[in-house]
């Protein structure tokens, strides 16, 4: 008999054990996660120094790629480490071509996570490594493109050997993400915000952003990423148009 | 008169006294209401202190984290109120956004325990599992003590 009740309870607290640890008592969806070079990468722009710069070729390497569901929510601007309440992890480092498809291309789908538990995905966390294989081997960061200015057109490429790590809160713009609901897909994006590194024409030369970034003249001049680049200083991961806690060595 | 008649018939002269006093004394009587609404107001300004004049607002109710139940802009000074719903407590998101850049605070309203999304809550399933284990556990623990000892 008291055999018997053991063989029962165990089972029992097994399950109870396994449904307390998962959000949405069992209930799934599937979670997307997507990289967005967003316009400046699809189709161009104009540096703060003037430069037409338009990108052949963006690769950009993500790895340890991490949503969360936080209560409270997660604020970057902390500096904390995000401290989940539940944890999905996107296994796998992805070299990402950012500047794929024509102008209006969709950003990118870099992996998704099937049956992954219902709930609201309000944070996420990603590492810019170096590239283990492929274009990038070596570089967390390449961008190969053209650049023009008073009829002088340069070719350039860009390598970035920096590892940054990103920890962001709730993704910012049109629409929220991560919201997934039982049988549903809901979507978490990785922004990339390029006008930070080369600075943007169309925004005033005193805006924080343009005082910021480096612009494109020093590589006109033939510096190397590695010796005018700080990507600590360039905060180029965003969650949309919100931004995120930016850690680089 | 014995004490205890005088007192009653002090009583019933007070409440006689009050049914004869004019009606039109009540005229002066005021009736108050109030509500317990509380207008929130946000201050969205970048990292520099600059003021994000005219920038687009979005606010969201606990239950509905979807749609926006309020948008707006931002005045001069970076600010936006609002008075959300007190039947709907629990942590009210309100986003900013302005030129490419912005961001998310969240506001508790009523409920300090409410959460948002359903995270840290418990679904239905796992309430009557938790019932189940300790209605079982109290039944065993009942049965274990009215048990017989052997004599």
């Amino acid at each position: 008999m008291k055999k018997k009740a053991i063989f029962t309870a165990i089972p029992l607290l097994i399950l109870v054990m396994v449904l307390a640890g998962c959000p949405g008592g069992g209930a799934t969806g599937t979670l997307e996660f997507y990289a967005n070079g967003e316009d400046f990468v699809r189709q161009g722009f104009v540096s703060k120094d003037g430069w037409s710069i338009q990108f052949d070729h963006v690769y950009i390497t993500l790895d340890g790629i991490a949503a969360y569901q936080t209560d409270p929510p997660y604020d970057p601007q902390t500096g904390d480490d995000i401290s989940g309440d539940f944890t999905l992890r996107l296994a796998g480092a992805y070299t990402i071509y950012l500047a794929e498809g024509g102008t209006s291309a969709p950003p990118i789908l870099v992996g998704k996570v099937l049956e992954a538990p219902v709930g609201h995905y309000n944070a996420i966390s990603w590492k810019m490594a170096r590239a283990d294989s492929g274009p990038a081997t070596g570089h967390s960061l390449v961008m190969i493109g053209t650049a023009q200015k008073d009829g002088q057109s340069i070719d350039f490429v860009i390598n970035v050997e920096e590892e940054c790590e990103y920890q962001c809160g709730e993704y910012v713009g049109d629409e929220r993400k991560g919201i997934l609901s039982d049988g549903g897909t809901a979507d978490l994006e990785m922004t990339f915000h390029f006008d930070h590194i080369f600075g943007d024409a169309d925004t005033p030369a005193d805006d924080e952003l343009n005082l910021a970034a480096i612009g494109f003249e020093p590589f006109a001049s033939g510096a190397q990423g590695k010796d005018v680049i700080n990507m600590a200083e360039m905060h180029l991961g965003h969650v949309g148009e919100g931004h995120c806690h930016c850690g680089c060595h | 008169m014995p004490k205890k008649w005088r007192v009653i018939a002090a009583v019933i002269g007070v409440l006689v006294l009050g049914l004869l006093l004019p009606t039109e004394a009540l005229a002066h009587g005021v009736s108050i209401e109030y509500t317990s609404d509380i207008e929130i107001t946000i201050a969205a300004r970048y990292d520099t202190g600059t003021p994000m004049a005219g920038a687009q607002v979005a606010v969201y109710a606990p239950d509905d984290s979807s749609t926006p139940w309020l948008t707006g802009v931002c005045d001069d000074e970076g600010r936006f109120s609002f008075t959300p719903d007190a039947s709907r407590p629990g942590i009210w998101d309100v986003q900013v956004r302005l030129a490419g850049h912005g961001g998310m605070v969240h506001i508790p309203v009523g409920e300090d325990t409410a959460s948002t999304g359903g995270v840290g809550g418990y679904s239905y399933l796992q309430i009557a599992l938790m019932a189940a284990c300790v209605i079982w556990g109290s039944i065993g623990t009942a049965l274990y003590f009215r048990r017989r000892r052997p004599a």
